[in-house]
């Protein structure tokens, strides 16, 4: 057990901390703010790139640099802190990774890693997303090519997004996950449809560094959308195995970890900050409010550990049974009772959303109230996940 | 950076695990409860020839002078086995001693402690239970080549068999952290009594009474006045010890809960398959994880690192919390059955319990976590070491 980075490890984060300070100015983080990626974030994601920091666990023929999977880490979770995202492909790389053919991967992951391409997730529907297995957007092949109509629910980002990475029963006569495949499809597509779905956080919009601070999601609709046979990913009906594997290298990692922990961090530093001694006061010297920022802090700290242990479960190419799941319990609910432990020093301030005069830091702490619950619900709700610990780590009996 | 256990100390946790399951049992702990030595001896010389108690020793003292992190692993295995063994109470003073003791009181005391003839305690805390300095009240008065020794202890395990106790002083006018020394006084000392209470643990922790007790100068841990960090790294070393071992015991009792899910059955299927009872096995096992990973850290911290402070106080604040709930789980989940005497997870429960109140409880440690994080100048980041204060 060594829960220290090695010098070379602590070298690497050095590095990126000089990086940051010195090349995400005010000026970018502004730009961020308002806009998101233009042209100043852009340059600094090219000197990223430039320096050898993206995607560094993935292979270099796609644009990654063959390097480890915590180094990976380190260079993430520092600038997960300043919002840039240099993990890997995103959401659906891992999978096409694992389970395409050379000619999708050759296709796709290098663009997914450079940023040119992105995917949207197309899982939900309006029926249910707890229970994927039971989707029912379908995929009909007709001759060299499918035919797809449906309905997905909550695609975020499917207004920005270059494709959709797809799920949609291919076996109309299969019961549950058995007949289910992944499609790979552009979204300028004809037939699809984007509508958006505006969110808790909309109007005025949450500040960066919220957690689920999205004001947008959207619905997006299939209406006898043709697509190439070549957009299957792997096998007919093999698609739920394969987007298991995808899911579960989403659950782990430095922005997980991070959304989950941020506010204990911030509010530390917030009380402690002079400029704020007026407002901490009641905080600062009041034993409850101490207690309770310590046992929030402590739980942070379970966190972040059971990130690590991912971490180096992946480094010696171990297998999870229960890690990720509990993972994806713990750090949601923590996030949320660290939010609501917030929402409750703070007392009055904590209503206040971006834009009111007197709100603290832009209105984060209101605004994390309206979104950290839902790091729970995506991506595998905590319930979800729960029954996974129990029945993939405790090998308890099926409930159902 | 790696978390997971290497291949040596997955060999000593495996080591210990295979002894302890093939040389004791519940039923051997159940009947030390009831034994007046609440150990036995045989067994004892045998981890001491495994070289158990003199893990962290020096060799020179006929020690393993392996780090704080084997004896975690082993004191795991003790937990998980119930093991009745004074295994935790003797290596704390002697670890404190082998750091901060002079050269004659190592050579003089160490040597039987590694062999297994000589048993240690340690003395913190007094009426005022408080793991703080302030709640020092015995007083030493040096006079002529002795120490005169006034006060009560409390809580001090396995006083019983001990033949020397480590016990923080102060000296009288000082308050605070000023004051303060550390003696390894003789139990059979005159004017020293001991009076075991009953406790949740059915373990045997007393009350000492110290009464003109006469210590030589020679017994003195440290510097005279000095001994406020000697006293707080024993407690730390004490505390992340402590957590650990409880945490074996209360996965233990998590994993017997999981087995009895599977097997029982209520409305025609196993009572596992009840989604409240999964959801409830799942955290008792997160509960455990925690505390694990909090309590390696802070061992490997107590090893690598001078303060390991905020390291002990998140793990001990956790592990009170966290695995007394995780145990009553355990309870729940085995209905009337776990209230019975007779049955183990009665055991396993009342011993975790009792180790939650043991050491400091949840709003000390985090006291200390938030002075750590909240009183000192500079900003604070997950994962970089913070001071306590
Ligand atoms: C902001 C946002 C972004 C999202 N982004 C995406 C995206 O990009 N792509 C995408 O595909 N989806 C996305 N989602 C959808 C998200 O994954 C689903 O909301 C989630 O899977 C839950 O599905 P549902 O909303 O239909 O709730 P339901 O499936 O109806 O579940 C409702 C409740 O029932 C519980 N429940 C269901 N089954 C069980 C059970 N067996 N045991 C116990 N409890 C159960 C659930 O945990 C939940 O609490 C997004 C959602 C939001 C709000």
């Amino acid at each position: 057990m060594e829960f220290a980075y090695t010098p070379a490890q602590r070298a690497l984060q050095k590095e990126v901390q000089d990086f940051i300070a010195k090349e995400v100015t005010p000026e970018v983080e502004a730009e961020q703010d308002e806009i998101g990626r233009g042209p100043l974030v852009e340059a600094v994601y090219d000197k990223i790139k430039a320096n050898g920091w993206r995607a560094i666990s993935w292979p270099k023929q796609y644009g990654g640099q063959d390097g480890n999977r915590l180094d990976q880490y380190i260079v993430e979770e520092e600038f997960a802190r300043v919002g840039f995202s240099v993990g890997g492909g995103g959401s659906g790389a891992p999978t096409i990774l694992a389970g395409g053919n050379q000619e999708q991967k050759d296709k796709y992951i290098a663009k997914l890693i450079s940023g040119e391409w992105s995917f949207c997730q197309g899982f939900t529907e309006p029926q249910g997303g707890a229970d994927l297995a039971g989707l029912q957007c379908r995929a009909v092949k007709d001759g060299d090519d499918y035919i797809i109509n449906g309905q997905k629910m909550y695609t975020t980002g499917a207004h920005r997004a270059t494709h959709i990475y797809l799920m949609a029963r291919t076996d109309p006569d299969s019961k549950r996950n058995a007949g289910i495949s992944i499609f790979l499809i552009p979204m300028d597509t004809p037939g699809i449809t984007v509508r958006p779905l505006w969110s808790i956080q909309n109007e005025p919009r949450a500040p960066r560094g919220t957690t689920y601070g999205e004001n947008r999601t959207n619905e997006t609709f299939f209406e006898d959308v043709r697509v190439p046979a070549n957009c299957l990913l792997g096998e007919e009906n093999n698609g739920w195995n394969l987007s298991a594997m995808g899911l579960n290298l989403d659950r782990v990692g430095a922005s997980r970890y991070l959304i989950s922990v941020r506010r204990d961090e911030d509010i530390v530093n917030w009380v402690k900050d002079p400029a704020n001694a007026d407002l901490a006061a009641n905080i600062k010297d009041n034993p409850s409010a101490r207690d309770r920022i310590a046992e929030c802090w402590t739980e942070a700290q379970v966190c972040r550990l059971m990130t690590l242990r991912s971490m180096s479960i992946v480094e010696h190419e171990g297998k999870f049974t229960y890690e990720g799941s509990a993972e994806k319990v713990w750090a949601p609910e923590h996030g949320v009772k660290t939010t609501e432990t917030i929402a409750a020093l703070l007392g009055p301030y904590a209503q206040l959303l971006n834009g009111a005069e007197d709100a603290i830091e832009s209105g984060l702490y209101a605004h994390n109230v309206m979104g950290a619950f839902q790091s729970g619900i995506n991506h595998g709700s905590t319930q979800i996940m729960r029954d996974q610990v129990a029945l993939r780590g405790l090998g308890l009996p099926r409930s159902r | 950076m790696d978390i997971l256990l290497n291949e040596e100390e997955q060999m000593v946790r495996d080591a210990a695990r295979s002894f302890l399951e093939s040389e004791t049992s519940t039923k051997l702990a159940r009947e030390m409860e009831k034994d007046p030595l609440g150990y036995p001896p045989a067994l004892w010389k045998q981890i001491a020839d495994l070289g158990w108690v003199g893990m962290c020793i020096p060799d020179q003292y006929g020690g393993q002078g392996l780090g704080l992190t084997y004896l975690g692993l082993v004191l795991e295995e003790v937990g998980r086995a119930i093991a009745p063994l004074p295994l935790h109470s003797t290596t704390v003073p002697a670890i404190t001693i082998a750091e901060f003791g002079s050269e004659e009181i190592k050579q003089a005391v160490l040597p039987g402690v590694c062999s297994g003839d000589t048993l240690l305690a340690f003395a913190f805390q007094e009426r005022d239970p408080r793991i703080i300095a302030d709640a020092i009240k015995t007083t030493a008065v040096l006079e002529g080549d002795n120490y005169v020794v006034n006060g009560t202890k409390m809580f001090v395990d396995n006083i019983n068999t001990a033949s020397k106790v480590l016990t923080v002083v102060r000296k009288p006018g000082t308050t605070g952290r000023d004051g303060l020394s550390l003696l390894l006084i003789d139990t059979d000392a005159a004017g020293l009594t001991q009076t075991l209470e009953v406790t949740t643990a059915k373990d045997k922790q007393g009350r000492v009474d110290l009464n003109n007790v006469k210590v030589p100068k020679s017994a003195l841990i440290g510097e005279e006045g000095k001994g406020w960090p000697i006293a707080e790294k024993m407690l730390d070393v004490a505390t992340a010890l402590l957590v650990i071992q409880m945490e074996g015991t209360a996965r233990k009792d998590a994993e017997i809960t999981i087995a009895y899910a599977k097997e029982r059955t209520a409305f025609g299927r196993p009572i596992g398959a009840f989604q409240s009872v999964a959801h409830m096995l799942a955290d008792a096992i997160m509960w455990c994880d925690g505390a694990q990973l909090l309590g390696y850290e802070a061992l490997w911290a107590l090893e690598n690192r001078g303060n390991a402070g905020l390291e002990v106080s998140q793990a001990k604040s956790f592990a009170n919390d966290r695995l007394l709930p995780a145990c009553r789980i355990g309870q729940q989940i085995h209905g009337g059955i776990g209230f019975m005497m007779e049955f183990d997870i009665a055991l396993y429960y009342r011993r975790v319990a009792a180790s939650t109140m043991r050491l400091g409880t949840s709003f000390e440690h985090r006291a200390r976590i938030a002075a750590a994080l909240i009183d000192q100048p500079g900003t604070v980041r997950l994962g970089e070491p913070i001071a306590t204060l």
